[in-house]
């Protein structure tokens, strides 16, 4: 439907004043990184440095270049294992099925959206039996069994979409369980399979929660909890600290603007964050 | 023919109902999930309850189970409901105001705007984001000194605003509420706009030849039609504000005037090592997170069948 | 190849009985159609052939070995039942080039390369699919599709073939074409064949014996002529031949020692031969039945010594093929006659009369036919 002229002059108006809204804070950061300190001071945030600079994001990144190390690999260990496990628990659930499959999808659905302060003391008392406490091990097998009812979700939603034809032809082709999900199921979850991953990567990449309690003030820190620390250490440099942020905040970043589409498809499947 | 037997079948073979080589396989693939989940989600939280239970206070634990002495006891203590309060103005605020704004944004959305793809993409740049990353610059925004928000203010000629904003007692839960909103819209935003494109065309274009216009055309044929994903979107808003954590942790630390449940029960647990008091506020959150929950799950299973 | 024998099927989704109470014999290297409207558990029942599905009750044979029986506890998977199946949708896998979805079920059982290479070549000549192997199968038209579907299930000299209606997302003609193909296919390969349809010509066209379903309920089994001249019931009767069957309501009545059929508009004399068989019938309610290419215009038959003829107006001429269906009224009573030529005009009348012995008799009550 068509407006009139005016009112979508105002409508653009709106979208515009919307759109400065949600990328000021972004846009500051990234102005303020790359200005020297005496441009801080004497310079608007939502100005451009006056003598740029790569200092601050220097600085940040010999502090913060560990903790990035560490959630690289965690975030995409977990999310490998996470999305292979949720890819075969979808298979399972809507292609195998057995009798009570819908019960114990719903007690991993209850898994999305439990606040996970209520397995944070068991979860350090479980990481420090293991002695998988402030180890990165600790954190990615944290992450992947969190992760599973996620993606469970995700992949479930996307396999009920394949035809049961193709399943019974399998079978009758003489296919077992495991070839069906080989050479099946499997080749046509490419795009399942981005969308959890892109998912899970960003979820786990931006945990805070996890990382504060079982890594906090050690060599596997994840980049989150080094960021927060950053901020206590740096109190006046606000340069460094938005460079850290942004150092932080890349990799999602990149996804976002590369992977965006898939990214949205996850949010849509009903899926949560924090 | 139509008799029990076939005359001349010999039973050959027959294969038993019983574990087939495919359901090993089956139960193998399943297990590791099983075990994980079984063990990381309702272990622990049975675990914590137990020791929500118990008197364990201090590093070593103790599963000297006392009852319920620490609810009694969190009953009684005046920043358990100063949490508790902090908590409901959040959820109050933050809940309708993150739906409100996001189904406004996806109004404004539908309303075929050229370059929807990249207002979409800028709204919904916030929630990719961690909260420490929105902890950050939102600190960045409401310094009071230097920060962004304030020394705009100055350059507009407004500067009688300029305020204290997050360090600032009076406001900084409202300054708390305002930056997850600003977070959270665009979810709701994307949630919105989905439900709105799901209803066919046809129905707009009757409704527009019947007379409706302009944000009538919503109120009275979109709206109606979008309890499902406000439904959906609700909870997950519900859920995370009962366990906002991150945010406010990085923000203000522990500060009285922006003290919920969530950052209590980390407090209580990690810094003054009470465990079991802290693994009570715990069930509780984890409580209210299920009464909000498992209707929805229940709901959209039913719905799901049939 | 083997028989398929099934004792007492019954399969029940939730309150809908799907199949209730089916027996069936299926001989070694028959080509045997289930038949029936949509929903009548066509489907189900290859589903329980194939193992894809478990009964609630009852068994299935193939040959001498016992498959499924829930009673004795008994239940061979598909993958172990060497029986090939086609799916209605084709169930291609649409990640694979045709060679692989036809050697898919080779490279399963583990057989060689070389083995593999040859019998797939040898399936994709026999089928015309030489110059498609390459081919993803979103590349393929529906007929092709149709092809790799037949070729996957016969690569492998399955005991058993099982096809769910494979010829129905095809157009008409290409349809009439593989009829006679697949017919021909399933003769030089001897495989025992079970053949889902809803459509009549097919199975008539195309089956050694028919079963007709209906609501889970077997109507009838048999050869396609016993179906077409002696269909055991009025669903069986409506269901086979095109046009349909045309039906009268009529009482029969005794006049001294004859029995004759009284539809109001007319009467006609029971034939002696078969009138033993509807004594007990006096004063009942019966339905007549007789097929269009069994009523004749009085002219077009020359020297015809019958006398019971009816007149009636002609509605409506329709050309069909090399005939012309002439739709009839008088009264209540409205009739459609197969001829292949007529004088006639729309709204003139006309003569007709029947040959008494291709009637048929059904009892009003229970639907059964009495001849
Ligand atoms: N998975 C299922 N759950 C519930 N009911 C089912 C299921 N599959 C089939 N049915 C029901 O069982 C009956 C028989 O189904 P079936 O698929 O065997 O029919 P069909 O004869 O193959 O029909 P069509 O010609 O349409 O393919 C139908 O009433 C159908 O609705
Ligand atoms: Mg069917």
């Amino acid at each position: 439907m068509r407006f009139p002229k005016p009112r979508r002059v105002t409508l653009y108006i709106l979208l515009v004043f919307f759109a400065f809204l949600f990328l000021l804070p972004l846009w500051t950061c990234i102005t303020t990184s790359f200005k020297p300190v005496h441009d801080v001071i004497y310079t608007t945030p939502v100005e451009l440095p006056l003598s740029p600079t790569a200092e601050p994001l220097i600085t940040a990144l010999n502090i913060m270049q560990r903790p990035l190390l560490n959630s690289f690999t965690f975030t995409i260990s977990a999310m490998i294992l996470s999305c292979l496990l949720g890819s075969i628990n979808g298979y399972i659930l809507t292609k195998i099925r057995f009798r009570g499959s819908d019960t114990v999808f719903l007690f991993f659905s209850i898994g999305i959206f439990i606040p996970y302060q209520a397995v944070l003391v068991p979860l350090v008392l479980t990481m420090s039996k293991l002695g998988l406490f402030n180890h990165i091990e600790g954190l990615i097998l944290t992450h992947t069994a969190y992760g599973i009812p996620i993606t469970t979700l995700l992949f479930r939603n996307f396999y009920g979409v394949i035809p049961n034809s193709l399943i019974m032809a399998a079978k009758t082709d003489g296919a077992g369980t495991w070839t069906i999900y080989r050479r099946i199921v499997l080749p046509l979850s490419l795009l399942p399979f981005v969308v959890a991953a892109v998912f899970q990567f960003t979820s786990i990449w931006n945990d805070f929660l996890f990382g504060v309690a079982l890594a906090r003030g050690s060599e596997a820190q994840p980049a989150s909890v080094a960021l927060a620390n950053l901020r206590g250490t740096t109190e006046f440099q606000w340069n460094v600290q938005m460079a850290g942020t942004l150092w932080y905040a890349l990799p999602v970043l990149v996804i976002f603007f590369v992977l965006g589409k898939y990214l949205m498809r996850g949010y849509m499947a009903g899926a949560v964050k924090g | 023919m139509a008799g029990n037997q076939l005359p001349g079948r010999k039973m050959r073979l027959p294969s038993r109902t019983m574990l087939t080589k495919d359901r090993i396989v089956t139960l193998i693939l399943f297990l590791p999930s099983l075990v994980l989940v079984g063990y990381f989600v309702y272990v622990t939280i049975g675990w914590n309850v137990v020791v929500s239970l118990s008197d364990w206070k201090g590093l070593t634990p103790s599963y000297n189970i006392v009852g319920f002495d620490q609810y009694t006891r969190l009953f009684q203590d005046p920043t358990f409901f100063t949490a508790l309060k902090n908590n409901l103005v959040l959820i109050l605020l933050f809940v309708p105001g993150s739906l409100f704004l996001g189904l406004f944004l996806a109004i404004l959305l539908d309303l075929k705007v050229r370059g929807e793809g990249v207002f979409r993409g800028i709204y919904l740049l916030p929630f990719a984001l961690s909260f420490v990353v929105t902890a950050v610059l939102w600190a960045w925004m409401y310094n009071p000194s230097i920060g962004v928000i304030n020394t705009l203010l100055m350059k507009t000629g407004l500067g009688f605003l300029k305020s204290g904003w997050i360090t600032d007692p009076n406001v900084g839960l409202y300054c708390v509420v305002l930056a997850i909103i600003w977070q959270f819209s665009g979810y709701t935003m994307l949630i919105f706009l989905a439900g709105i494109r799901s209803i066919p065309e046809s129905q707009m274009m009757a409704a527009e030849v019947d007379g409706a216009s302009g944000f009538d055309l919503y109120r009275l044929v979109v709206i109606p039609q979008l309890k499902a994903p406000a439904l959906s979107a609700f909870v997950v808003l519900m859920v995370f504000a009962l366990k906002a954590f991150d945010f406010i942790f990085v923000l203000t630390d522990y500060s009285d005037y922006t003290y919920i449940l969530p950052l209590m029960m980390f407090r209580e647990t990690f810094s003054m090592n009470r465990f079991s008091y802290g693994a009570a506020i715990a069930t509780i959150l984890f409580l209210l997170a299920l009464v909000i929950v498992v209707p929805y799950l229940y709901l959209s299973f039913r719905r799901e069948k049939e | 190849m083997v028989s398929v024998a099934i004792i007492n099927l019954t399969k029940t989704y939730g309150t809908t009985a799907a199949i209730k109470d089916l027996n069936l014999e299926i001989k070694d290297g028959e080509f045997f159609i289930f038949l029936g409207p949509s929903g009548c558990g066509k489907t189900t029942t290859l589903l329980c052939i194939a193992g894809l599905l478990k009964p609630d009750k009852g068994e299935v044979w193939l040959g001498n070995e016992l498959v499924t029986s829930s009673e004795r506890d008994v239940y061979v998977t598909p993958q172990k039942r060497e029986v090939a199946m086609m799916f209605q949708d084709y169930a291609i896998y649409p990640h694979m080039t045709v060679f692989n979805n036809i050697a898919f079920p080779l490279e399963v059982r583990g057989e060689d390369k070389s083995e593999i290479v040859k019998r797939v070549t040898a399936t994709a000549n026999l089928l015309g699919l030489s110059q498609l192997l390459d081919r993803k199968p979103r590349q393929l038209s529906g007929g092709q599709r149709q092809r790799v579907a037949l070729g996957r299930a016969i690569v492998r000299k399955p005991k058993v073939f099982l096809l769910d209606e494979p010829l129905a997302n095809l157009d008409a003609k290409l349809r009439v074409k593989t009829r006679t193909d697949l017919k021909k296919l399933q003769r030089e390969l001897g495989v025992t064949t079970v053949y889902v349809t809803h459509d009549q010509v097919e199975a008539m066209t195309m089956a050694d014996r028919i079963m007709v379903q209906r609501d889970g309920v077997t109507e009838q089994i048999g050869t396609p002529e016993e179906l077409y001249n002696h269909p055991a019931n009025l669903f069986v009767a409506g269901f086979i031949g095109s046009p349909e069957m045309n039906f009268t309501d009529c009482t029969l009545i005794k006049e001294g020692a004859r029995l004759w059929l009284d539809a109001r508009e007319f009467k006609t004399p029971v034939p002696t031969q078969v009138a033993p068989k509807l004594e007990s019938y006096v004063g009942e309610d019966l339905i007549m039945g007789i097929r269009p290419e069994d009523l004749y215009e009085r002219k077009s038959v020359k020297g015809s010594t019958q006398k019971n003829a009816l007149r009636m107006t002609v509605d409506i001429i329709e050309p069909v093929g090399p005939y012309l269906l002439l739709h009839l009224r008088k009264g209540r009573c409205s009739l459609v006659a197969r001829v292949k030529h007529t004088t006639a005009r729309v709204g003139q009348e006309v003569d007709i009369e029947m040959d008494p012995s291709k009637m048929h008799i059904f009892d009003k009550k229970t639907a059964k036919a009495i001849i």
